[in-house]
């Protein structure tokens, strides 16, 4: 693949710059609406807090048709009086550019340890350039751990609300806990902060070329990052408000990317999860409290016909890999009133690790397999939905972390079958 | 004496000479199959380091054909699978080569044609094989993303894109044997052609706006957005 380094533009700006200390990465497509304040969030926050630093600001670009890259350039703190400061020590520099290979989330964030390894950062954050709820205190957060702490990969933690993350809550934070014995809250969270040598070591993988280029770099970062036995903690960085991923995006793909880069992890780290039996909390930074965050409108009828037509069409297909049980209880689910659907815990859990063992075995391709769980989740989140509609932020974390516990306490049976039914 | 030299010795003398003129012949024929087995083999193990090489497994695999191989009780990867007919198809021709060397006129004769023939079954297979394939993996293709896009007629979309893609391979297999060439050719261009033309019309004469309301009636439900984001 070619480099970005190599690129004229580039190459003279790293020039001038030669070596940093902090490297932000922001990668953006048509983020118009939110990057200027998402970089003046992050300006302040190093002058704020790093004002010694040299510092260097990236933004790393899908091909924007909106003026994003113009507005990176464009956005700054004109007045540093506004955020107590009287003058800015350290030096600033910035970065645009679009980067090559696979359209993607993933794509992106190697141009940024890219870049990070070739002006020797020691530490390097990447924030989502769709924040809203982003401020400079969450600089401080995601790179002092790594500056002072010692710790080689900072993950976000974060109110959100309830059904905002629903990948997250439902699939990967239980099955990440359960399989790496992490109790690491956000592992996709998108704002990570990590150090220098953690970003080469990404930078050396061969992944390139797969899903972990698209959405399926943060599951990525995070399971390398434990799996291989960097130092991991979180940061409390308040409430998360954000646009929508990619509108454009259809679920199906964003889910088959996702989960795909997980059960990708799964295969190429088996040794590491199979050995772990216990979970451990991981330490957290920042000062903990309460946010409120903005209602949103759920279409629970829309979301139920969408698992029953999944049920119709696609029940021959699943009954290739799922339990005869598993199978039967969907289509009596399928059968019942609305008012009545739900789908409990235990056979979620059943769900999400039949499909893990499917990927393994290769049953069907990966593609058809993981798009085809789209109704599943859909019918699952309808499920979390109705059962969570009154409850409140720590009602539905415990909800949340009763799902863990079945997915730990069912990881041996998942181990077995995975050790024996290889095709 | 003159009978036993007419009856037995003559015959006798006239078979030992044939046999000695088609002895060469016979032994150059078991030769050539020998040369021929021992080269498929040696093509065969090539052609396995190859197609490893280039990561044809993999790329097998992403597409679905190994599944699908799989589904039909084989069990090898594609890798072994296709060296193992060309190492095959090599003893094959050597075999027709090494009968062509007996020099047996009407053995000649039928074998030439097969030998001819035989292109034609082994690509008019091939197309079956992949055609088969195809349309499983891209009929469940469009199945699932039919689904995903709430469509009400998924199952009918897949099964459509399966059996055109069945009938078209059909149709390629059956010219490819030289079988009612134009018959078939006239019937799937009759039966294409109108699916078109009646989505043409559908389309066009119909309407645009009516043709949206329709379909979005027929195959959509109401889609009131939310706000639940996933990521």
């Amino acid at each position: 693949m070619e480099k970005i380094t190599l690129r004229e533009e580039i190459h003279s700006k790293i020039d001038e710059i030669k070596s940093a200390d902090i490297l932000v990465g922001i990668p953006s497509y048509n983020n118009a609406h939110t990057i200027g304040h998402v970089v003046r969030a992050v300006q302040a926050g190093l002058a704020k807090y790093f004002p010694d630093k040299k510092s260097v600001l990236v933004n790393s670009d899908g091909g924007s048709t909106d003026g994003t890259m113009e507005i990176f350039h464009q956005s700054t703190i004109e007045d540093f009086q506004s955020i107590l400061l009287h003058h800015r020590v350290g030096s600033f520099f910035k970065i645009a550019t679009p980067y090559y290979g696979i359209p993607g989330k993933g794509s992106a964030f190697r141009t940024i340890f890219e870049l990070s390894d070739t002006i020797n950062a020691k530490a390097c954050v990447v924030v989502d350039s769709d924040l809203r709820s982003i401020t400079p205190e969450w600089i401080e957060l995601l790179i002092k751990p790594v500056i002072e702490g010692g710790f080689d990969y900072v993950a976000p933690l974060y109110h959100r609300h309830k059904y905002d993350g629903t990948i997250t809550n439902s699939i990967i934070y239980p099955l990440t806990r359960a399989l790496y014995g992490k109790r690491i809250r956000q592992p996709i969270g998108g704002d990570f902060g990590f150090s220098g040598r953690l970003a080469k070591f990404y930078l050396n993988r061969e992944v390139w070329e797969t899903d972990v280029a698209r959405y399926g770099i943060d599951i990525w970062m995070t399971t390398t990052a434990i799996a291989n036995n960097f130092r991991v903690c979180q940061s409390f960085l308040g409430a998360k408000i954000h646009d929508p991923k990619d509108p454009g995006a259809d679920l199906s793909a964003m889910l088959y990317q996702v989960v795909g880069a997980a059960f990708d992890s799964m295969e190429a780290y088996s040794d590491v999860w199979k050995n772990i039996i216990k979970t451990e909390l991981v330490p957290i930074y920042g000062f903990q409290y309460a946010v409120g965050l903005e209602p949103v409108s759920v279409n629970l009828d829309r979301m139920i016909d969408k698992f029953r037509l999944g049920v119709k069409e696609l029940g021959e297909i699943w009954k290739e890999f799922l339990s005869k049980d598993v199978i039967n209880f969907l289509h009596m689910a399928d059968g019942v009133s609305k008012e009545e659907f739900n789908i409990p815990d235990e056979v979620w859990v059943e769900i999400i690790y039949s499909f893990a063992i499917a990927s393994h075995k290769k049953v069907i391709s990966k593609e058809h397999l993981l798009k085809s769980l789209t109704p599943l989740y859909i019918g699952r989140t309808a499920s979390f939905v109705k059962e969570t509609w009154n409850s409140d932020a720590s009602e539905v974390e415990g909800k949340i972390e009763h799902l863990c516990r079945i997915f730990e306490e069912r990881k041996i049976l998942f181990i077995e079958r995975w050790n024996n039914e290889r095709g | 004496m003159d009978i036993f030299q007419k009856l037995v010795i003559g015959p006798f003398e006239r078979f030992l000479e044939k046999a000695l003129h088609f002895l060469p012949n016979f032994i150059t024929a078991i030769l050539v199959l020998i040369v021929g087995i021992v080269f498929g083999m040696v093509l065969k193990v090539l052609f396995l380091r190859f197609f490893k090489a280039i990561g044809l497994d993999k790329l097998s695999e992403r597409s679905g054909v190994i599944e699908l191989l799989r589904k039909g009780g084989i069990r090898d990867s594609v890798s072994i699978l296709l060296s193992r007919i060309i190492g095959w198809l090599t003893i094959v021709v050597f075999a027709v080569i090494s009968m062509k060397a007996l020099e047996v006129s009407t053995v000649e004769r039928i074998f030439e044609r097969i030998l001819l023939y035989l292109p034609n079954v082994f690509v008019a297979t091939l197309l079956l094989l992949f055609g088969y394939l195809l349309s499983n993996f891209l009929g469940r293709a469009a199945l699932i993303a039919s689904v995903n896009a709430g469509m009400k007629i998924s199952g009918l979309i897949g099964r459509f894109v399966k059996f055109t893609i069945l009938v078209f391979s059909g149709t390629m297999a059956l010219e490819q044997l030289g079988i009612g060439r134009e018959t078939v050719v006239i019937a799937f261009t009759i039966i294409f052609g109108g699916i078109v033309l009646a989505l043409a019309l559908a389309f066009g004469f119909g309407g645009k706006e009516i043709a949206r309301t329709y379909l979005e009636k027929k195959f959509l439900k109401e889609e009131e957005k939310d706000d639940i984001k996933h990521l």
